[in-house]
C-alpha cells in the first residue's frame, strides 16, 4: 500500500483498487464543484490537476501557447491517458481557462461517438452577494445531481449527502488539524510535504483519506521538530499542484509553513454547515468560502487579504512568496488589490512567475534564496 | 505643473474636427462622424447637460440607463477608440501596466490606465459593472470600482444561455432598477422605457436588415462598418445609433440597386473569427485594395438580437433585457460554454458565403484562443478551408507593425487561398 504521501500522484493505488472494484471516478475542474455530492452518488470525485507534467505541447496545439500553462497541462494529460480511469468529467466555470479544458475536452470525446463518459458543466456565481446567487448555484447542483443520477442510475438522497457531507468535514478538521502543527516554532511537516497531502485529499476516497492521515497525524507529533530553517513563508497563488516546486523555496531554508492556493489550504479550510437541506447547505459553503479571487467582487478581494493577513499573524510568516501563473489573470491581477496593503503592513512579498512545467527551477531557486536572505530573522 | 489631460474632452473634440473635415470633404459619409459625436459629446457633456454619467461594463442595458436620463460611458468602448492612436493607448498600457500581469487584455490594461492615471477627469456619478466578458475584466471591475469610490451596482452575469440564465439576469436588472431609482432620486418612467426600448427594437430591426445585406454577393458594405456596428453595446436605445442604421441600411440598399460593391470585384469573402483588429483598422482597407477581398462579418460581429417582444408587458421585458444581454456580441461568442462560440462560427461560415477564414486573435482573449483548435476544426471539416491564425493585439498596435500583418496575410492568401494582387 502506497503511503499517504504517495497517494499525491494522479495516478495511484487507491484509485487502481477503486476501479478494480468496479467504482466509476469523475474528474472535476475547480473549485465549485462539490465532491460531496459524486460522493453521495457513490462515486470517487478526482479533481484534475497536472502535477508531474513535464511535456504541453499537444496540450498548447489545442488551447495555444497563450493559455495558462496549469490548463494547457491538465489537458495534455486527458489526451496523453494519465486520466484514463475518469467515467465523466464535471467543471465549473471557475475561471476561462478551466471552463476551456472541459469544452476542448468535450470537442474531442464528441468524436468517439460515445454516450457512456459523462460530461456537464455547472455555472457558479461570481457575486455572492446577491439574494439571487445562492437560489441559482443550488440549481446548478440539484442539475447536477439529477444528471448524476440519470447517467449513473443512482439515487442520491438526502441521508447519503448529510453522511458525505460529514466525511468531508471531517478531511477539513483533520487538514486544519495538521495546518495547526505548522503555526509551531518548529513545525515537523515542510510545505511540500503538506501539499502531498491536500493534493492526496482529491485523488483517493474521502474515507481512506481520514484514516490515514489521522494515522499520519499521531506520527507527525512524535516526529523530530524541523528547527534548520531561516525563514518562514507563506505561498500564495493559484493552482499550485507541484510539491517540487515548493521544494526548490524550501532547500533554500524557506519553510513554506501556510499557503493561500488552490491545491492547498483553500479547498479544505471551511467546513459544510449543514443547515436545512444538504444539496442548499453545500451551495452556502461552497459559495461563501473564500477560495479565489475568481469571484468578481470587492468584498472577495478584501476578504481574501483580511485571511492572509490573519495567516501571516497565526504562522508567523516572514514573507509571502506570491506564485503568478503566466496568463492567469484572476490572480495574476491581485496585486491590484492588496500589493500597497501588504507594503504598509510591512510585510515582505516576492512576486515569481511561474509555469506549470518547471523549466525556471534554477531561477526560482536563486530568487527564494535571495528572498529568504531578506526576510530571516536571527531568531528563526 | 502640467494640467490634467482630460480624455473624454479630447475624444470630444476630436470628433468635432472630424465633423468639420467631413462637412467639406464627403458630406456624404457625414453620418458615420455624427453618430460618434453622440457617443462622445455626450458623455463629455453629461454634467454640463444636467445628467448623471454612469461608467457601464458590457451586458449592462443601454436601454435601462437611457430611460433614467442618465449617460452610460462603457469603458471597453475607450481601448477600442484609442487603438489607432498608438501614442496615446501605449501610454496607459504602460501606466496600466505597474499593477496588472503584461500578460492582461490590452483593453483592460487601457481601462486601468485611463481610470488611474486620473485622465477620465469627470467624475462619474456611479458605476454599473457585470461580471461578462472574461477574467480580464472580472479582475480589474471591482479595482476600478474601488478606486472610483462612487456608487457602485454589480451584477453576476451567468454562465448559461437560457431561461435561467436569462431569469437569473432579469432579477438583477430588477434590482439595478432600484438602484438607479435612488441614484436619480426618481422612479423608472415606464412610458419613457418604453420609447427607449422602442428605438432599441427599430434599431436592432434595422441591424439585423444591415446584416442581410451583408449576406449579398458582392458586399454591398465596407469592411470597416463592421467596427462602427460594435456602438450598439453602448448605444443601443439612443436615437444617434438609429439613425446611423438607417443611414447604413439606405446606403446599402442604394449600393445594391446601383450594382455597387464594397470593392469593383469582389474576388474573396473574408471572415475574422476572434476580436476586431481596432489597432490596425487600415488593414481592411488594405485586403479589399490589394486581394479583393471583403471582411464581410466577424464571429464577435452585431447581426442581430432579440427585441422587447412586449414592452408593455414587465416581468417579460426583463426577461428580454437578458436574452439581448447574453446574445450581444463578443458576450455570445466569447464568454460561456465554447459550443455556442462554434455554432456562431457555424453561422457566419454558412450565411455570409464565405471563402476565407481568419483567426485574427487578439492575445489577450486568452479563452479564445484556447478555443482556436476547435474554430479552425470546425471550418476544415465542414467547410474544407483553411484558417489562418495570427496573433495580434487588438488594442497595443506595439504588437505586430502593418508590415508584419500584411506579410502574414499576404502569405497566406497567396499560398494557401491562391489569390493574385490586384495591385
Amino acid at each position: 500500500m502506497d503511503s499517504l504521501l504517495m497517494k499525491s500522484n494522479i495516478r495511484n493505488t487507491s484509485i487502481e483498487e477503486w476501479k478494480q472494484k468496479g467504482g466509476k471516478t469523475i474528474g472535476t475542474i475547480c473549485c465549485h464543484v462539490p465532491g460531496e455530492i459524486f460522493h453521495a452518488a457513490g462515486l470517487l470525485p478526482v479533481r484534475l490537476r497536472a502535477t508531474g507534467c513535464t511535456d504541453d505541447s499537444e496540450g498548447e496545439v489545442w488551447m495555444s501557447s497563450f493559455a495558462c500553462s496549469f490548463a494547457r497541462s491538465c489537458f495534455e494529460l486527458l489526451l496523453d491517458g494519465t486520466y484514463d480511469f475518469l467515467d465523466g468529467i464535471v467543471s465549473s466555470d471557475g475561471c476561462s481557462m478551466a471552463t476551456r479544458i472541459y469544452d476542448n475536452y468535450k470537442y474531442y470525446k464528441k468524436k468517439e461517438d460515445s454516450n457512456k463518459f459523462y460530461l456537464k458543466d455547472i455555472g457558479a456565481p461570481r457575486i455572492n452577494n446577491t439574494k439571487h446567487a445562492l437560489p441559482y448555484y443550488i440549481s446548478e447542483l440539484n442539475e447536477l445531481k439529477a444528471g448524476l443520477e440519470n447517467h449513473f442510475g443512482v439515487e442520491i438522497t438526502e441521508e447519503k449527502l448529510k453522511k458525505s457531507i460529514a466525511v468531508f468535514n471531517e478531511s477539513r478538521e483533520l487538514v486544519r488539524e495538521l495546518y495547526e502543527l505548522r503555526k509551531s516554532d518548529a513545525p515537523v511537516i515542510t510545505g511540500a510535504d503538506s501539499l502531498k497531502i491536500t493534493l492526496a485529499s482529491v485523488s483517493m476516497p474521502p474515507e481512506e483519506f481520514n484514516a490515514m492521515l489521522k494515522k499520519y497525524l499521531a506520527e507527525l507529533k512524535t516526529r523530530k521538530p524541523l528547527n534548520d530553517y531561516r525563514a518562514r513563508l507563506m505561498l500564495i497563488g493559484s493552482a499550485i499542484d507541484d510539491p517540487e516546486y515548493i521544494k526548490v523555496i524550501e532547500d533554500k531554508g524557506g519553510l513554506v509553513v501556510c499557503d493561500a492556493t488552490c491545491y492547498g489550504s483553500r479547498q479544505l479550510w471551511e467546513p459544510v454547515a449543514c443547515e436545512g437541506e444538504a444539496i442548499a447547505s453545500i451551495a452556502k459553503s461552497y459559495l461563501d468560502k473564500t477560495v479565489c479571487p475568481r469571484m468578481s467582487q470587492v468584498s472577495t478581494h478584501n476578504e481574501l487579504y483580511d485571511m492572509i493577513i490573519r495567516m501571516v499573524k497565526d504562522f508567523k510568516v516572514d514573507g509571502i512568496v506570491y506564485a503568478k501563473m503566466k496568463n492567469c489573470q484572476v490572480w495574476g491581477s491581485e496585486t491590484l488589490y492588496f500589493e500597497d496593503d501588504l507594503k504598509a503592513a510591512n510585510i515582505p512579498l516576492l512576486v515569481v512567475e511561474r509555469e506549470e512545467i518547471m523549466t525556471n527551477a534554477g531561477q526560482l531557486a536563486i530568487r527564494a534564496e535571495a528572498f529568504i536572505e531578506m526576510v530571516e530573522k536571527e531568531d528563526n | 505643473m502640467s494640467e490634467q489631460f482630460d480624455l473624454i474632452k479630447y475624444l470630444s473634440d476630436s470628433v468635432d474636427s472630424l465633423l468639420d473635415y467631413m462637412k467639406k470633404k464627403s458630406p456624404e459619409r457625414l453620418w458615420m462622424f455624427e453618430v460618434q459625436k453622440s457617443q462622445w459629446g455626450d458623455i463629455y457633456n453629461a454634467h454640463k447637460d444636467g445628467k448623471k454619467l454612469i461608467y457601464v461594463s458590457a451586458c449592462v442595458p443601454p436601454e435601462l440607463i437611457f430611460a433614467f436620463d442618465c449617460v452610460p460611458c462603457l469603458l471597453d468602448a475607450i481601448p477600442t477608440r484609442l487603438a489607432s492612436q498608438p501614442e496615446l493607448s501605449s501610454k496607459y498600457i504602460d501606466f496600466a501596466e505597474q499593477f496588472v500581469p503584461p500578460t492582461m487584455c490590452a483593453i483592460d490594461k487601457v481601462d486601468v490606465g485611463t481610470v488611474f492615471s486620473g485622465d477620465m477627469v469627470e467624475k462619474p456619478d456611479a458605476f454599473i459593472y457585470t461580471t461578462y466578458p472574461c477574467d480580464n475584466s472580472r479582475a480589474i471591475y471591482p479595482a476600478i470600482e474601488k478606486k472610483l469610490g462612487v456608487p457602485t451596482f454589480a451584477i453576476d452575469a451567468p454562465f448559461r444561455k437560457d431561461d435561467r440564465g436569462y431569469r437569473y439576469l432579469a432579477d438583477q436588472y430588477k434590482d439595478m432598477v432600484v438602484f438607479l431609482e435612488e441614484l436619480t432620486g426618481k422612479k423608472l418612467d415606464w412610458d419613457r422605457f418604453e420609447e427607449v426600448m422602442d428605438i432599441s427594437n427599430q434599431t436592432n430591426i434595422l441591424m439585423d436588415k444591415v446584416s442581410t445585406l451583408r449576406k449579398r454577393v458582392p458586399c454591398p458594405l465596407p469592411s470597416r462598418l463592421l467596427i462602427l456596428n460594435e456602438l450598439q453595446l453602448q448605444m443601443i436605445g439612443h436615437p444617434g445609433l438609429l439613425k446611423f442604421f438607417e443611414n447604413q441600411y439606405k446606403v446599402g440598399m442604394s449600393n445594391i440597386e446601383n450594382g455597387i460593391g464594397a470593392v469593383p470585384d469582389e474576388k474573396y469573402r473574408v471572415t475574422w473569427l476572434q476580436n476586431m483588429l481596432w489597432s490596425n483598422a487600415g488593414i481592411m482597407d488594405w485586403m479589399e485594395k490589394k486581394y479583393g477581398a471583403v471582411l464581410i462579418m466577424d464571429a464577435f460581429g452585431y447581426q442581430k438580437a432579440p427585441l422587447f417582444e412586449d414592452p408593455k408587458d414587465r416581468e417579460r421585458v426583463f426577461m428580454d433585457c437578458g436574452r439581448k444581454a447574453l446574445a450581444s456580441p463578443m458576450i455570445h461568442g466569447a464568454s460561456g460554454p465554447a459550443e455556442i462560440y462554434l455554432d456562431l462560427v457555424d453561422q457566419v461560415m454558412d450565411e455570409y458565403s464565405i471563402n476565407v477564414a481568419m483567426f485574427v486573435g487578439h492575445v489577450g482573449c486568452k479563452h479564445t484562443w484556447a478555443a482556436a483548435k476547435m474554430v479552425k476544426d470546425t471550418i476544415a471539416e465542414k467547410y474544407d478551408l483553411p484558417t489562418l491564425l495570427m496573433d495580434i493585439d487588438a488594442c497595443d498596435a506595439r504588437y505586430k507593425s502593418t508590415e508584419e500583418i500584411k506579410e502574414i496575410i499576404s502569405e497566406y492568401m497567396e499560398s494557401v487561398v491562391g489569390a493574385k494582387p490586384i495591385q
